[in-house]
Order: C-alpha cells, then sequence, then structure tokens
C-alpha cells in the first residue's frame, strides 16, 4: 500500500511539476544575426541576409564606376515601391529598411527621403517659412533629385504535398535610371526552404 | 446502493417514457442579438465568454466577423490571422484529445474549422482588406486560398471563393490570374450545381476575348447563350462599384440522440450525432441604386450547403467514432461492475450523461452571398441598397468611382428564420 501511495505521489508531483512548467512563459534573449526558423515563413533573416547580399551586388557592378566617372559625384538613389507578390503578408517595410540602412551605410551613394518622408519634410519647410528665424530657415526647391530608384518584387512558388512543402522565394531588384528609364543593374536573390509539418501533436 | 439504483431506473423509466429518440435545440445568445441586428451587443457577449482552449479558435473567428460587421476591418484582420494561426496548429492530430474524444464525447477535441470555413476565414480576410483598399494584402489572401482550396478542396470547391480571387487579381489588372480564377470558380458553379452568376459569365466573356482566347470564348458564347457583353475597353474607362452581402445566417447544428436500456443488464446507452436545422433568410435579394441606375443582386453562395456537405462528409467517422465509444464505456462499465456494482453503475450513469454531439460551428457566418455589381462613372456617388422582403436600406455616400477601378463596399443583414425550430415550436 505504501508503495503505491509512493508512486501515486511521485507521478503527481512529476505531473504538476510539469504543467506548471508549461504554463509558465519562458524568455531567451537572442543575437539578432542568429538565424531561427520556426514556420518556415519568411522572417527577419531573409530580410537582413537578401538586403545584404543585393545591396552589396549592386554596389559592385559597372554602373557606379560609370556614373562617378561621367558626372564626378555619387549618384542618388530612392528606394521605391518593392511589392508583395509572395502568399505571406510581408513586411515590405522592414525589408525596404534593411536596404536603405546598407545602401546609406555603403558611404558609395547619396540616399533620397521616400515619398511619405519627402511630404513630411515639405511639410515642415512650410512651417518653417512662417516660423522659423531667417538664419536658420531651409529653402524650398533645393531638393537632391534622385538619379536612380531601386524597386522590386518579392514573389513565391508553393509546392505542396501533404504536409511537406516547398517554399521558394524570389527577390527581384531592379535599379532604373531616372533621366531615360535605362535599366543599369538587376539583380535576383533566391531561397528555398523545404518545411514539414508535424502529422501529431500532444 | 438502493438510492443509485433508484436514480438509474428513474432516469431510465424517464428516457423510456419520454421516447427512445430526442432531439435537443442549442440557443445562443450571440445569434439572438445577430438576428436582432445588434453585432455591437453580440461582440460583447461573446468578450464576456470564457472560452477554453479548445474553443479559443471557434471564439476568435466568431469575434473576427463580429468586429467586421461593425466596420473594424483591421481589428477583424488581426483576430483572424490569429484564428487561422490556431487552425493551422490543429491540422496535426492531437493524442491527448482524440483518447478523450474516444472515452467521453468529440467536444472533447479543439475545434477545426472545416475547409468550407478556412476558405471563409480567407475570404472574409480578403473583403476586409478590399474595404481597407490594400489591394497587395488582398492578393495575398487570394494566394493562400488558392493553396487551401487545391489541398482541401480539389473535387468541390467554394464558387465564391474563386469569384472573389478573379475580383481581386482583375482590380490589380491582372488578367490572366483573374481569368484562371474565374474558370475555375465556373467550374466550381457547376460542380455543386449551383447557378452560374450572369456577372461571372459576362466576365469570363470578356477576358477571353480581351486575352484573344478566339476557341475558349466561342465556347463559352455557346455554353451562356450570350452574344454581348462590356468590351475591356468600356470597362477601362468606367469604374465598377462591387456590393457584398453577407445574407442571413448560417444554419445551426442540434443534436439527435437515441437512448435505450438493455433490459437484461439495466444499462444505459446513448448515442448522439449532429444535425442541421434548415433555414430561411430574411431577405431574398437586394436592389442596388445610384442615381437614376439600378441594378439587383445576385446569387452568388449559399454556405448553407456547404456546410451540410461538410457535415455529410464526417458523419461516417462521427458514427463510427460514437460506436467505439459506446463501446469503451460498456466495457468499463463491465469491468468496473466486476468488483463494485454501484461504481459500474455511476460510471454507467457518467458515460450516458457525458455523450453529446459535437455542434460547434461558426455560426456568424452567413447564409448567403450575395453580389451586385455596378458600371458607374468616375466621380462620387451615392450607393443606396434596398433589401427584398425585409425593411432592409442602406445608404453610403460620397463612394470614390474611378475610372478603370474596383470599389468593394460590403454589408450584414443576417436576419433569418429557423424553420423547424419553428415547426417544433
Amino acid at each position: 500500500m505504501n508503495k503505491v501511495f509512493s508512486v501515486i505521489t511521485i507521478s503527481s508531483a512529476l505531473i504538476i511539476g510539469g504543467i506548471l512548467t508549461g504554463c509558465s512563459t519562458s524568455v531567451e534573449r537572442m543575437d539578432v544575426s542568429e538565424a531561427k526558423d520556426l514556420s518556415g515563413e519568411w522572417n527577419d533573416t531573409d530580410s537582413r541576409l537578401v538586403s545584404e547580399e543585393m545591396i552589396r551586388d549592386v554596389l559592385s557592378r559597372a554602373w557606379l564606376g560609370e556614373y562617378t566617372g561621367a558626372k564626378h559625384k555619387q549618384p542618388a538613389v530612392i528606394v521605391g515601391e518593392v511589392s508583395n507578390l509572395s502568399h505571406e503578408h510581408i513586411n515590405v517595410n522592414t525589408f525596404v529598411g534593411d536596404m536603405e540602412r546598407e545602401l546609406i551605410n555603403s558611404g558609395k551613394v547619396e540616399f533620397v527621403a521616400s515619398k511619405t518622408e519627402r511630404g513630411e519634410v515639405r511639410e515642415e519647410r512650410k512651417d518653417q517659412e512662417l516660423h522659423a528665424s531667417d538664419v536658420t530657415r531651409k529653402a524650398m526647391g533645393q531638393e537632391i533629385g534622385a538619379d536612380f530608384m531601386l524597386k522590386g518584387t518579392i514573389n513565391t512558388i508553393l509546392d505542396t504535398e501533404g504536409r511537406e512543402q516547398v517554399r521558394y522565394y524570389q527577390i527581384d531588384l531592379t535599379l532604373i535610371s531616372m533621366a531615360d528609364n535605362r535599366k543599369v543593374w538587376v539583380g535576383q536573390k533566391k531561397i528555398k526552404k523545404f518545411v514539414t509539418k508535424p502529422k501529431f501533436r500532444w | 446502493m438502493a438510492v443509485v439504483r433508484a436514480i438509474a431506473l428513474g432516469v431510465a423509466a424517464s428516457l423510456l417514457l419520454s421516447g427512445c429518440a430526442a432531439v435537443r435545440f442549442t440557443e445562443d445568445p450571440v445569434e439572438k442579438l445577430l438576428l436582432a441586428q445588434q453585432p455591437e451587443q453580440a461582440l460583447s457577449v461573446l468578450e464576456q465568454r470564457q472560452v477554453s482552449d479548445r474553443n479559443r479558435g471557434l471564439q476568435l473567428l466568431d469575434k473576427g466577423m463580429l468586429l467586421r460587421m461593425q466596420g473594424q476591418f483591421e481589428s477583424s484582420n488581426t483576430t483572424l490571422e490569429e484564428a487561422k494561426g490556431i487552425a493551422e496548429q490543429l491540422d496535426a492530430i492531437s493524442l491527448r484529445e482524440q483518447a478523450a474524444a474516444s472515452s467521453i464525447n468529440d467536444i472533447m477535441r479543439s475545434y477545426s474549422p472545416p475547409p468550407f470555413e478556412l476558405v471563409m476565414l480567407h475570404c472574409v480576410k480578403i473583403l476586409n482588406y478590399l474595404e481597407l483598399g490594400k489591394l497587395d494584402d488582398a492578393r495575398v489572401e487570394a494566394l493562400q486560398l488558392d493553396v487551401l482550396l487545391k489541398d482541401k478542396m480539389p473535387d468541390k470547391e467554394v464558387p465564391f471563393a474563386r469569384y472573389l480571387a478573379g475580383l481581386v487579381f482583375e482590380a490589380r489588372n491582372e488578367y490572366d490570374d483573374a481569368l484562371i480564377s474565374y474558370r475555375k470558380s465556373y467550374e466550381a458553379y457547376k460542380a455543386n450545381g449551383f447557378t452560374v452568376p450572369l456577372a461571372l459569365q459576362l466576365d469570363l466573356l470578356r477576358l477571353t476575348q480581351y486575352l484573344k482566347l478566339t476557341d475558349e470564348n466561342k465556347k463559352l458564347q455557346e455554353e451562356f447563350s450570350l452574344t454581348e457583353w462590356p468590351t475591356q475597353k468600356q470597362v477601362k474607362e468606367q469604374g465598377e462599384l462591387i456590393l457584398i452581402i453577407f445574407n442571413g445566417l448560417v444554419p445551426r447544428k442540434h443534436e439527435t440522440s437515441l437512448n435505450v436500456q438493455d433490459p437484461m443488464s439495466g444499462k444505459l446507452y446513448r448515442i448522439a450525432i449532429p444535425f442541421y436545422e434548415e433555414r430561411e433568410p430574411a431577405a431574398h435579394g437586394a436592389q442596388l441604386a445610384v442615381g437614376t441606375t439600378t441594378a439587383n443582386t445576385e446569387l452568388s453562395d449559399q454556405l448553407d450547403r456547404h456546410a451540410k456537405a461538410a457535415l455529410d462528409a464526417e458523419m461516417p467517422k462521427i458514427i463510427a467514432r460514437t460506436i467505439a465509444r459506446v463501446a469503451v464505456k460498456s466495457k468499463t462499465v463491465d469491468e468496473l461492475g466486476k468488483n463494485n456494482a454501484l461504481v459500474g453503475m455511476v460510471a454507467n450513469i457518467a458515460g450516458f450523461v457525458s455523450e453529446q454531439a459535437d455542434t460547434r460551428a461558426w455560426y456568424t457566418l452567413p447564409q448567403q452571398i450575395l453580389i451586385g455589381r455596378m458600371r458607374l462613372a468616375p466621380g462620387k456617388q451615392d450607393l443606396t441598397v434596398t433589401l427584398e422582403g425585409t425593411s432592409g436600406e442602406h445608404t453610403w455616400h460620397d463612394i470614390e468611382i474611378a475610372a478603370g477601378k474596383k470599389r468593394f463596399v460590403s454589408w450584414h443583414w443576417p436576419a433569418s428564420r429557423s424553420l423547424i425550430r419553428r415547426a417544433s415550436q
């Protein structure tokens, strides 16, 4: 009887312990560069790796040397629309933000504020016309016009069979000359993931 | 011992006196409030309700729909996205829940939406995004919908879902993708035995002509017996207003049960399975009016039929599980009764009472989906919609119509009547 009681007590303790562990929230800090794939969907690692690689490529191509050689100045670049044509609700803003950071930090190009940002700055400049002193006021019409626009698409192809899925991402970026619509660079990055969903759960 | 036996005999006697078969109708305050056109109060009641983890996904589905009825499209989509995540997790079979379902009842399993409800989850999200003017996000849902339909409903799709996806692609000027969706919608209407909406027929004729698919265009002309349709040029010169009405409420599942007592052993047995009631939406259609221009809505889908088809498909499994459960419970009662007759009797009553049909479903879905489409001159327009057979009327002011663009507006009219419950009363 005592033996049975002991077994029941130990089992109960283990079960309760397990339940309590399962109920508590666990937080583990990670390095932002550490890759951790949970669902197989587009994540921060994809965004960072693609932007780094694509910008490295665009800055190493001939168009940059040709432009600086001919104009004797750095080109001004703007990031245009990156369309999400994928199967996922991807936060394109973080991807565009990653690309902007890479471009600015390269020091090889000048970077122009986006359409939305420009609107806000112009509003502020208008406000300065009325309220700022002559010395500190910034005049209208002094903006730098972009020489090139970087735009692109994120596409996916999914191949699903039962609980297995191949997720294929293709990111296409194009750098277009604002002066004559020439495409001076076309970059492409592909990511392929194999995702297996569990058949059973507890 | 004598007391328990007396209770058991009393329960058995009452069952036998009341007949072997019984029907139990389920009432829900949320449904009542919706039928009274009070979605705000319905949401309030729903949010106060404490639900177990296994019904969390279902509550989110209802909440997403009720938020959308109040025009909270962003919140609705956030809620439905959470419900989608739960549904994906529940796609895997739970060993623990299966064991509970085998020994207690089917309600012990987490609510996993049937494929047509998952399809509607994407459709509602698409409509929310369209109302928000987020075409890219609506397109993402349309692509997910395509994967889901291929995977879960390969033979008999939900035609409205493909129709809606086609409209999304066309709104983005992706005509080849739009045509593919319209074709699949047409096939789904035929597969389900539904009438193909005239507007879809005209879309198919227009796009096959525009994309120079001459043979297909001729074939469709013969199938539809139509020789005229608006050309792509005419369509691009005007804007299009598309009204989607969620009409009525999808029928409710109730429980029918068979209760018997073995005259030899005195053991009680119960088998309970769900069935769908018959419903009738209060509105039989709607008329759209913009100035002197009018148009009637078309019936684009009947979710009650998808719901019943889903239950019919599931019924063999439900019956198999129910019978297996009766056997398990009976065996348990026998084993327990060997050592102690009283314990066996208590177990028998517990097993009898716990036997319940799983009548859970996404009940805030509509019974029907109506679509009204009007080609209009660019500019700000006032739209008035009048429902046929009810006092329902609503006016939208200053809807911006742009040339070559589609503008989506949606409306819910949940009022409907349960025919079977009315008949039983």
